[in-house]
């Protein structure tokens, strides 16, 4: 093999990180409605919670479009680590892990999959960590994509956009007791794909109410305080 | 593969019938097509009378009630609550629902595409069964569909009064009433009155001695003119009635005539002799006894749209214009009909959308409320030929303005643009993958940047130039000051009469894509990617012939048409010798237009891509036919503009 060809396969290899930052250098206009927007739920399970240290065990994942949860995109992936069956993996249930990927070939998918959609997740600051520490090899440190995070999307709706944090008992905003006052229905076996379906339900609800209180596109939903 | 999230939904489905009937790998392949939505109390699912969606429905959680619109008001047909199945006659009949799904508690529902399920009540003689009995006995599991199946039947019995687009098919039931009531000028307004009270109808036409009409005085004229002015009923007709009459011969055919209602917003149309007002009045056609026969019209739809600035109900009436592209399609009506129908309801959309960003951005921007400005169409929706809702092109074109208002006017029409695509994309409308939008701030310019965009591109026609004239040189001012587009035509004519070889160009990328038929007379296909083995039928055959119709009309300098086969129509005036050819490529153009469309319909796409081996022997002889005026046009074109040698 000579010097050139290997060039050429690191150029291959990183065509999946262009395309996708591509496709997310065009801004979403401010204005447009929620039916317009693309969404993806995501939910991972990990060996721990250090993100310097652990990685990722599974991930799940599904799209709402249309103000609809799309079934028929749910991803369940299972990413090969250096470290799986840890100490915490029993604690999940994922003894056997079925259908490994390689690292390379989870964030090639994973990449494409989340193009340039906007990232929802419950407590989604902790998931994308260590994403993103699977993907400063190639180049990226932080994901180009809006990022909205439910726990505290559900405390602005509840509390208003200044609440006071330091006030707030946040086990109240837990995925269980958000799930439980929105009346979804959970179920005992914490999983990746399980907690991301009902983070999409629990945000399907919390857009209905966004709605309700003026808030009807891109730029109110992102807004910050 | 299935997942966690899959399992779930099947889960929940399979404590329900008819999913219970299901098998595991059915179940699976249920589950897995689902879409789930959250509705609040008060908001509305489905409405009576709206087409079936490609869904059905069960609901998870909350309380729906099926209602019914009559005369008696609303009337509660169905309570469904969790585990319900409802909204089945989109499977069963696809047939346009015939109660309304109003949510009473808030509501979490389960989509379930017909197409899979359609293969499963095939196949699994219990579901089948299910749904078979439950429909002969009125059983209860399934209660509220199977009452609204049972008079779905009872309802196509009748079906005749169903929608009555038939009227195309059989143009001799068109009701033209030859008894028009007429009265002379001098009437006064308050008998003539008297006559339409008495003969029972909505307009009566003034005439001269002679029987040539001088106007009409209409219920409206009535109302604005005299009594809301309060002026005596005494006075002559001819103080209060419409004029000049807009005429037309009976002659001309249904569909004219119906269009010329359309396009002028006549409730009335008056018809003579020869078709002007200079002969006899001998009949006359009212929207009233169109409307009361259709369901679906043009002119429904166009009011409807013109009495909305509801993005959610426009949506839903360019759905409804859809179900009635696809009956004309299928029943042949004639292609310029077609076209113009949907365009001008493509163009009221536009309209309605300028008018809310316009509104929306008033209070921010008072001092930009009177700027002249022009919005423009172009592409397929330019050259007033775009059926589906493929993508959109468009732009903004303002008037040149001081120093001083330019940021504000760039930001203002920026946030103009911005807002009309949005519109237009919640409508359906797809995006144009080249950008080429209202919301791209490169396309929304003042008149001189506009008049150096193509100043550059005729005298610098490199291929992405002459890409991007295929697309704007059709552009159409679809609303706004016309004037300012004008002007831009006039600029682009002089440019290209200083530079004639800009045509030679034009000519060249015309002939870029080869002939449809291969060596062996058989479908050129896509070699590969996605669409492998498919023919694409807008690249191939009809951009082909846009391309060189443009370039000919061009050569001719003529301006103001832009639909493909108006301007083959004009070409045959224009060159006798080859009128020929040119017709024959008008109508090859109509017959793609129309494939292109149904075969976008049938398959919920752009109908771009076709299988060849999926058409009928008929439809691929038609098919082939349509493309032999392409290499003939090709041919001539190269004589013409000399390519052979200009490509050396």
């Amino acid at each position: 093999m000579s010097w050139w060809e290997f060039w050429k396969v690191k150029q291959e290899r990183l065509e999946f990180v262009r395309d996708f930052v591509a496709k997310n250098s065009l801004p979403i206009p401010g204005i447009r409605s929620f039916e317009q927007l693309h969404f993806t739920v995501l939910d991972t399970e990990t060996s721990g919670l250090d993100p310097a240290r652990d990685s990722i065990l599974s991930f799940g994942a599904v799209k709402i479009s249309a103000m609809k949860i799309q079934i028929p995109t749910s991803v369940e992936w299972y990413p090969m680590t250096e470290n799986s069956g840890g100490k915490t993996a029993p604690i999940h249930g994922l003894v056997h892990i079925p259908d490994q990927i390689s690292s390379e070939e989870f964030l090639k998918m994973l990449l494409s999959y989340l193009s340039n959609s906007i990232l929802v997740g419950h407590h989604l600051g902790f998931d994308l960590e260590i994403i993103e520490k699977k993907l400063k090899p190639f180049g990226i440190e932080k994901f180009p994509n809006p990022v909205l995070d439910t726990l505290n999307l559900a405390i602005r709706l509840e509390h208003g956009p200044h609440a006071d944090r330091s006030r707030i008992n946040l086990e109240m905003y837990s995925l269980d007791a958000l799930c439980m006052r929105y009346g979804i229905e959970t179920d005992d076996r914490h999983t990746a794909a399980g907690d991301a379906f009902l983070t999409a339900q629990l945000f399907l609800k919390l857009l209905s109410k966004c709605k309700n209180k003026g808030i009807s596109n891109f730029k109110d939903l992102m807004k910050n305080y | 593969m299935s997942n966690v999230i899959v399992n779930r939904v099947a889960e929940f489905l399979k404590r329900f019938p008819p999913f219970s009937f299901l098998g595991k790998e059915e179940l699976i392949c249920v589950a897995q097509s689902v879409e789930i939505q959250y509705l609040e109390k008060g908001e509305i699912l489905f409405r009576q009378g709206e087409a079936a969606r490609p869904h059905f429905f069960i609901l998870k959680e909350g309380i729906i009630h099926l209602v019914e619109n009559s005369q008696n008001g609303e009337e509660i047909r169905e309570v469904c609550d969790e585990g319900d199945v409802f909204g089945v006659l989109a499977l069963l009949g696809k047939r346009p629902y015939l109660l309304t799904s109003k949510v009473i508690e808030n509501s979490l529902i389960y989509a379930i595409p017909v197409n899979v399920f359609e293969k499963i009540l095939e196949e699994n003689s219990r579901v089948a069964l299910f749904f078979a009995a439950g429909f002969a006995a009125g059983q209860v599991v399934v209660r509220q569909d199977l009452s609204q199946g049972q008079k779905a039947r009872s309802e196509f019995k009748n079906a005749s009064g169903d929608h009555s687009l038939l009227i195309f098919s059989d143009q001799s039931e068109v009701n033209i009433s030859e008894k028009v009531l007429r009265c002379s000028p001098a009437t006064s307004i308050q008998s003539a009155a008297k006559q339409m009270a008495d003969g029972q109808v909505s307009s009566i036409v003034v005439c001269d001695e002679k029987g040539f009409p001088l106007g009409i005085l209409t219920d409206k004229d009535l109302r604005s003119r005299v009594i809301a002015l309060g002026i005596s009923p005494e006075n002559p007709v001819s103080t209060a009635m419409t004029c000049p009459v807009i005429t037309r011969k009976k002659q001309d055919g249904f569909s004219d005539l119906y269009l010329t209602m359309i396009r002028h917003r006549l409730h009335h149309l008056v018809l003579t002799e020869d078709g002007t007002e200079q002969s006899p009045v001998c009949g006359i056609i009212s929207d009233h006894d169109i409307f009361l026969s259709m369901g679906n019209s043009p002119a429904v739809l166009i009011h409807g749209l013109m009495n909305t600035l509801e993005i959610r109900e426009m949506r839903i009436i360019r759905d409804r214009a859809e179900q009635m592209l696809q009956y004309y399609l299928e029943n042949e009506v004639s292609m310029e009909f077609v076209a113009s129908v949907m365009t001008e309801i493509n163009d009221v959309i536009i309209r309605q959308a300028l008018q809310i960003s316009k509104k929306q951005l008033k209070p921010e921007y008072p001092e930009m409320v009177n700027t002249r400005f022009c919005f423009l169409s172009m592409g397929s929706e330019g050259r007033e030929e775009q059926l589906l809702r493929t993508d959109m092109d468009n732009a903004i074109l303002y008037e040149d303005l001081p120093n001083e208002l330019r940021g504000k006017a760039t930001e203002y029409f920026q946030k103009l643009g911005e807002g009309v695509v949005e519109v237009l994309l919640a409508c359906g409308f797809d995006p144009c993958p080249g950008k080429i939008m209202a919301s791209n701030p490169e396309w929304v310019k003042p008149l001189s940047d506009w008049k150096n965009y193509f100043s550059d591109w005729i005298l610098h026609p490199s291929p992405e130039a002459l890409m991007k004239v295929s697309i704007f040189f059709d552009y159409r001012a679809v609303s706004g000051r016309k004037a300012l587009a004008e002007e831009l035509t006039q600029h682009i004519y002089g440019e290209i009469g200083k530079k004639q070889v800009f045509l030679n160009f034009l000519a060249q990328n015309a002939l870029k894509n080869p002939p449809p038929l291969g060596f062996f007379k058989d479908f050129v296909v896509e070699k590969s990617g996605e669409n492998r083995d498919q023919f694409d039928i807008k690249s191939r055959a009809m951009l082909p012939l846009t391309d060189l119709a443009r370039l000919l009309v061009l050569s001719h300098q003529v301006v103001g048409i832009n639909n493909t086969f108006r301007r083959f129509e004009k070409l045959c005036e224009l060159e006798p010798a080859n009128a020929e050819l040119f017709s024959q490529a008008g109508k090859a153009y109509e017959i793609l237009m129309r494939m292109r469309a149904l075969e976008g319909l049938q398959n919920r796409n752009s109908g771009r891509y076709i299988n060849p081996k999926s058409l009928g022997k008929l439809q691929r002889q038609l098919l082939k036919n349509a493309f032999t005026p392409i290499s003939e046009l090709q041919e001539i074109v190269n004589i013409r503009f000399q390519l052979d040698y200009f490509r050396r």
